[in-house]
């Protein structure tokens, strides 16, 4: 169907592909896989015509093609979804598909029933039931993402490239994303999925092809293989998944909310004490975010108190939007928040910035050409990891982690389990969001579950599941809720 | 060339190079067959003429890579011209310090206010700094009666200003010391990192906890300062205080920033760029100027030059995923 040769891609004097193989079958789900950095988007990219490769072969049904633009791969009927969607948020659903859109012929003017008919069918392909006015930016991401499949499947793709299309969906979402691509399967797509997430391509995909330092080492079926051993061939060593640790007694309240009430907010009251993790669950749109706005001080507080006893510090959740900036380098993004304690009367100290990042980075298993790169350059695992490294040199009494194993590799992971776990021992005050369930009973010693701006739920670590906290989270009305 | 960051630099020094060369190569000859372009007097010259607008692009710049845009800096220039004429000519002191000081300590306010403004309201800057164009303009002349204030020639405390000031070295002078200094500023101090960082993204230095609303208040006051140095220079040079110098003055010295290869979007940009992108205009000019071409053609080619620099520095880069 579609056969990677021999690929190879440079960016200066970055290798980031250095033969790459890869063979898709008609209707399989075949699983990219690597660590941060092994070159998995770069593959993807390129197969999809918006980055060039310097060498190798591309073959669709045998024969040799150059795909040298994203309308190439279009007119081959290869589609892809990227990690950071690229929708017109300004525009609607409907234009938002016909947009460079081969198979619609746009006239001088706009043909609005034209478009309209000419959409309906691919949204209800992709299970989107909105108008197709709606503005694309007023989609939930989930929607996006539906609203980028129904935009490949009108291209006629009979390849879906996905970039981690579930990095930002909560498991609800997500488990609606899984059915469409069975779905697409039945109907002989094929779909290239990249993932971090084991759970997900054991459970999706068919083949799973790994790639390391650029390089493709294997291309395994998934009925034959185990989590471990994919995790092995990827890093090249064994990877110990450690267990949930047991940690001593929580110390003083470090933090306490009460009746915190915002745009989003609708009274949420709790405490963090010092030496604890607390897990914060919810949809997206659930208001998690916004609490770490609200007591980071950048969301307008109607009523209620937040009382804190240290330091707040705020990792956000989007790190492209909010965290990094992008040009800047990876050691100016890693030390900016630092950079009194490295700068004599307003004269930064470079040798000293660097002596001071370097460590954490080492920490956090940074993987970068270099400190001076600008981090628009670095893969998106190693784009969060910088974002962390800033944070943990901030090293504040008080940490809100909006999703920090976005987009991360398993290895990876791990080490930032570690030092979640390490930050709580030495005494600070853990408040941690994530989108992925196995991690937040991982990590957390209370789970507060969050829906629609109020608490729905609270749960100590003995007493949580994943079914509770899904329950209370898409407010299967009251089941587990226990009211404060 | 290691770092892709530095190569826009290269290709700014390529442009002026060339330019140097046609300059050159086109030059009028002198009676002694020596090139008009080459000769000293010229190259200072340019270097003089360069100098005001070269002064007020450093700190453009740096209102530029937060994302902003300062349209004032004429006006405020003239505001400076005519505070210090006023000072010096009608004995309200007897110190050329002190009229500098009241001029450029005015400027500075007046840059502040717009930082303000800018920092504590959603207004863009765009728009804070025209009103500030319209209003400094007609505060300037309100002050001077819409009249020019005359520096004369005798012995007296303004015409001894003006003798001091008017040295090409000590112009020239300043505007190397101040960009020794805003190079300095942008690249070694934390201050530097701040603006980068407000410009490259607002929201992601918002949520790191950097200061962002002094940093841009920071910025405007710099450039009100400058603009009001600059004022003083000029008023010296033209012996007059002027409540309608300056004119566009904001334009050129945007030009030379985003010639320099700065980006209006903010947050990518150097003051060598800057720097480059001014003697750029300037050799241009005084190339223009001794091959006698009319004013207007000169505008024209001004304009074209303008769109190709910037095009030549977008040709590559920009492709990021
Ligand atoms: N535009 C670019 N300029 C320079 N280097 C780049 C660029 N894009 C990617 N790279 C480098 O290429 C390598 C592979 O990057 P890629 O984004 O393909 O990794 P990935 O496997 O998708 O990782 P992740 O799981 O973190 O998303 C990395 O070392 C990265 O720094
Ligand atoms: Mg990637």
């Amino acid at each position: 169907m579609l056969q990677a040769r021999d690929i190879r891609k440079h960016y200066g004097g970055v290798h980031a592909l250095k033969g790459a193989n890869f063979d898709l079958r008609p209707g399989e789900v075949h699983a990219l896989v690597g660590e941060n950095g092994a070159g998995k988007s770069t593959l993807a990219r390129i197969l999809a015509g918006s980055t060039r490769a310097d060498g190798g072969s591309i073959l669709r049904d045998g024969r040799e093609v150059r795909i040298a633009s994203p309308l190439d791969a279009q007119r081959l009927g290869i589609g892809i979804i990227y990690q950071e969607l690229d929708l017109f948020p300004n525009l609607t659903a409907g234009e938002n598909i016909v947009a460079g859109n081969l198979r619609f012929r746009e006239g001088a003017m706009v043909r609005f029933g034209e478009m309209e008919r000419f959409c309906r069918p691919f949204l209800a392909q992709a299970g989107l039931s909105c108008p197709v006015d709606t503005p694309a930016g007023e989609l939930s991401i989930g929607q996006q993402q539906m609203l980028a499949i129904a935009r490949a499947l009108s291209m006629d793709a009979r390849i879906l490239l996905m970039d981690e299309p579930t990095s930002s969906l909560f498991d609800d979402a997500a488990e609606r994303l899984f059915e469409l691509i069975a779905g697409l399967k039945m109907r002989g797509v094929s779909i290239v999925y990249v993932s971090h997430k084991m759970d997900e391509i054991f459970r999706i995909a068919d083949r799973a092809t790994v790639l390391r330092d650029g390089e493709t080492v294997g291309t395994v079926e998934i009925a034959a293989t185990s989590v471990e051993s994919i995790i092995r061939t990827m890093v090249g060593r064994d990877v110990t998944i450690a267990q949930r640790a047991g940690r001593g007694p929580a110390g003083e309240v470090a933090l306490e909310v009460d009746g915190l009430t915002t745009a989003k907010l609708r009274g949420v009251s709790f405490t963090v004490h010092r030496g604890e993790v607390l897990g914060i669950a919810g949809l997206v749109g659930s208001g998690r975010s916004e609490l770490g706005a609200a007591l980071a001080g950048l969301d307008r507080v109607v009523s209620g108190a937040i009382r804190a006893r240290g330091g707040f510090g705020l990792v956000p959740e989007d790190r492209r939007v909010e965290g990094l900036m992008m040009r800047m380098s990876v050691l100016e993004n890693g030390t900016i928040a630092v950079l009194p304690r490295v700068s004599r009367a307003g004269f930064v100290a470079r040798t000293a910035e660097r002596r001071m990042l370097d460590p954490v980075a080492a920490g956090l298993a940074l993987n970068c050409p270099s400190m001076d790169a600008p981090v628009s350059q670095l893969s998106g695992g190693n784009q969060q990891k910088v974002l962390l490294a800033r944070w943990l040199l901030v090293n504040p009494d008080i940490l809100f982690l909006d999703d920090p194993t976005r987009g991360i590799d398993v290895g990876a992971k791990q080490d930032i389990y570690r030092m979640v776990e390490e930050l709580a021992r030495a005494g600070k005050a853990i408040l941690l969001v994530s989108s992925e369930l196995p991690e937040l009973l991982r990590l957390s010693d209370r789970i507060v579950v969050l829906h629609e701006g109020r608490v729905a739920a609270r749960y100590d670590a003995e007493e949580a599941t994943q079914e509770r906290i899904m329950a209370a989270a898409t407010a299967a009305s009251g089941t587990g809720a226990r009211p404060q | 060339m290691k770092l892709p960051a530095f190569a826009a630099l290269p290709k700014n020094f390529l442009a002026l190079a060339g330019i140097v060369l046609l300059a050159i190569a086109i030059s009028p000859v002198a009676a002694d067959g020596s090139r008009v372009f080459l000769e000293i007097g010229n190259l200072t010259d340019i270097l003089r003429q360069i100098s005001l607008i070269g002064i007020i692009s450093l700190a453009m710049t740096f209102v530029i890579l937060t994302g902003g845009i300062d349209l004032s800096v004429g006006s405020v220039l003239a505001l400076s011209t005519s505070l210090t004429a006023m000072w010096l000519t009608r004995g309200y002191t007897h110190s050329v310090a002190v009229a500098i000081l009241v001029a450029v300590a005015a400027c500075a306010l007046a840059g502040a206010v717009n930082g303000l403004v800018i920092a504590f309201t959603d207004i863009q800057p765009f728009i804070v700094t025209l009103a500030s164009m319209i209003g400094v303009r007609g505060l300037a002349k309100w002050l001077s009666s819409n009249q020019n204030i005359d520096i004369g020639f005798g012995q007296d405390l303004a015409a001894h200003f003006a003798a001091v000031f008017r040295q090409k070295a000590l112009v020239i002078g300043s505007y190397a010391a101040a960009s020794a200094a805003f190079w300095t500023l942008l690249s070694r101090t934390v201050f530097g990192r701040h603006v980068r960082a407000t410009g490259d993204n607002e929201r992601a230095a918002l949520h790191a906890g950097l200061p962002v609303r002094s940093t841009k208040v920071w910025v405007y006051t710099l450039t009100g300062l400058l603009s009001g140095f600059a004022g003083v220079l000029y008023a010296a040079e033209n012996h007059q205080g002027n409540p309608n110098a300056g004119v566009a003055y904001e334009l050129d010295a945007i030009a030379a920033v985003v010639i320099g290869g700065t980006r209006l979007s903010g947050g990518k940009g150097s003051i060598s760029g800057t720097i480059v992108g001014t003697l750029i205009m300037g050799v241009l000019t005084n190339m223009l100027r001794l091959n006698n071409v009319d004013s207007n053609v000169e505008m024209m080619i001004k304009a074209v030059i303008i769109v190709l620099a910037v095009a030549v520095q977008r040709g590559k880069g920009g492709n990021g995923a």
